[in-house]
């Protein structure tokens, strides 16, 4: 019988301290934030969207290799020597990149792309608004060279090595003489 | 009665069924306390529960035969996704069997304070949600929207260390992705005043709550000798009253160098080992981890944590398991290495897929509405159960 008691004042009881928590907490200012009207920080390491820098890229294809779910794909063509271009870290461009797509849809954010990046030019940035109406819209396409200009530049590179095969086996004769 | 059975015969199941007298319920896989995507088949004799078989697999991914296609690091952001609320710890094991299988047993102080610090982080993340949510299954909503207030924060700590809010791929092998920022461990002091307090509020609200105690102090009990059979391991077990925690019977990284205790079951409430003495072990363990995060402020070495770190991961050829304790419990991975830049075997021992085996053990007998509450108190993240 006395247990009884006991068990509906402690029924009573408890649940009031927890009302008394948050009668209190009625009276702070609340902390959840409503999104589109209000932002937030976010830290500027945030992994949130991937960005190429194409300016740098030297098409050596290491993020390709990095990434665990293979949502970047790397097509390069070779530059002949009148065309290497150098980025802002000093690097040579042996490569035009004729393709550097990024599929966001399959990206697992891990950041294991960006690390080994000779150049950094591979980043993740914190935009996070990126969203599409259709996967299609995910894919991202970095490349600044159209497909026939990219076939234009495979034609010359081509042309230019068959040329220094040529040469070679001219020259060599030559080079031997003097 | 003959039209029923020829209904029932048919091979279109419906949600429920009979066989004889007892009653066959599905519950799941879309059932939202189930923490996931988890099929129950409960089997109900009137209103009591006689059988449960987990269906398990809604989730599966392929972990384990997909780690053997990837690189060593390439693993890392996988096993992320195996225990996605508590990511950290799961890194930490898997990153430490490599560790071993490299033989690097040199590494910084530094790197192990880290791992320590991030990894009891996120055991308080982590039981934040798992009391959090059990709280919502029985049905109280505010301690829920609190404890993930107070996750935010820890979130937000992880955020800013890593760059992701869930899936770090922080813990590298022999190193860490980055070192800590600059001022990272006043935030992280800052957070420990902040929350301590909170604890005490959150008992208040829900843990010594004597409805919340009438609903789970008498359900679900799981005995020590039902507990170690069935090799549950972490809060599960020790809210039967075992002592046993990886950090202090194995110690990994700097445990042994640190000064906590093992909360376990008291049954102050009801038997030993019910719902609530494994929702007081979390909590309880909160403060414990408070009580190791202060310590690891407080002796944080300086110097560069990826010293140590290899440039190549190629182990030798061998095999290497590791135990850690997560936030569930014992988390195991065991790898096979053939030498070569993969690993030959991958495998995942998840504490979840324990517990939930022994589901079926602790819920006989059980009412059908605290067959949810036991489930809630088991702490199951499905993604690890199916991996």
């Amino acid at each position: 019988m006395w247990q009884y008691l006991v068990n509906i004042w402690d029924s009573v009881k408890t649940p009031l301290i927890g009302m008394r928590l948050t009668w209190r907490r009625l009276f702070t200012p609340s902390v959840t934030l409503q999104y589109p009207e209000e932002r937030w920080d976010l830290p500027p390491n945030s992994r949130m969207q991937l960005f190429v820098n194409m300016d740098d890229c030297i098409g050596c294809a290491q993020c390709e290799r990095a990434c665990p779910v293979q949502c970047i794909t790397i097509e390069t063509v070779k530059a002949v020597p009148n065309e290497v271009e150098e980025t802002s870290t000093g690097h040579k461009k042996r490569l035009h990149v004729a393709k550097f797509d990024i599929d966001m849809a399959k990206c697992c954010y891990c950041d294991l792309c960006t690390f080994p990046c000779p150049t950094e030019c591979i980043y993740m940035t914190p935009s996070f608004e990126d969203s599409a109406p259709d996967r299609y819209g995910l894919l991202y396409h970095f490349a600044q060279i159209t497909p026939e200009k990219a076939a234009e530049l495979a034609e010359k590179a081509q042309k230019f090595d068959e040329a220094e095969e040529a040469r070679k086996a001219a020259g060599r004769p030559a080079a031997a003489a003097v | 009665m003959v039209a029923s059975q020829h209904i029932t015969g048919n091979a279109l199941r419906t949600s429920y069924e009979r066989q004889g007298d007892d009653l066959i319920l599905q519950m799941g896989p879309q059932h939202p306390s189930t923490h996931g995507v988890l099929r129950l088949e409960l089997v109900l004799d009137g209103e009591l529960v006689k059988h449960v078989r987990p269906h398990i697999g809604y989730l599966h991914r392929c972990f384990e035969k997909h780690a053997e296609a990837l690189t060593y690091p390439q693993v890392i952001p996988y096993t992320d996704r195996m225990d996605y609320v508590g990511a950290m710890c799961q890194e930490l094991g898997y990153v430490l069997t490599v560790e071993k299988l490299m033989g690097l047993t040199e590494l910084p102080p530094r790197l192990h304070y880290i791992r320590v610090l991030v990894a009891e982080l996120q055991r308080i993340a982590s039981h934040l949600l798992a009391v959090g949510t059990y709280g919502l299954d029985v049905g109280a909503i505010t301690p829920f929207l609190w404890c993930f207030r107070d996750r935010e924060k820890i979130l937000d700590l992880f955020e800013w260390l890593s760059g992701a809010r869930l899936l770090y791929n922080y813990l590298w092998i022999g190193g860490v992705a980055h070192d800590l920022p600059t001022g990272y461990l006043d935030r992280v002091r800052e957070f420990v005043d902040y929350f301590e307090p909170r604890v005490q509020e959150l008992n208040d609200l829900l843990s010594l709550n004597k409805i919340f105690i009438e609903r789970t102090a008498h359900i679900g009990i799981m005995s020590p000798e039902v507990a170690i059979s069935y090799g549950v391991g972490g809060p599960n077990l020790r809210g039967s009253g075992v002592r046993w925690d990886l950090r202090k019977e194995e110690p990994y990284c700097v445990y042994d160098q640190l000064d906590f205790g093992i909360p376990v079951g008291t049954g102050e409430h009801g038997p030993v080992g019910s719902a609530w003495d494994r929702y007081m072990v979390r909590v309880r363990e909160m403060l414990e981890s408070l009580n190791i995060l202060r310590q690891v402020i407080a002796r944080m070495p300086s110097g560069d944590p990826n010293a140590a770190m290899p440039r190549r991961i190629r182990p030798p050829e061998g095999d290497a398991y590791v135990r850690t304790e997560s936030p569930r419990g014992e988390i195991g991975y065991y790898i096979v290495s053939d030498g070569s830049e993969k690993p030959f075997r991958c495998k995942g021992r998840s504490p979840c897929f324990t517990a939930i085996s022994a589901l079926n053990a602790i819920s006989q007998g059980a009412l059908l509405a605290d067959a949810v509450a036991i489930v809630g108190s088991l702490d199951i993240v499905l993604g690890e159960v199916d991996r």
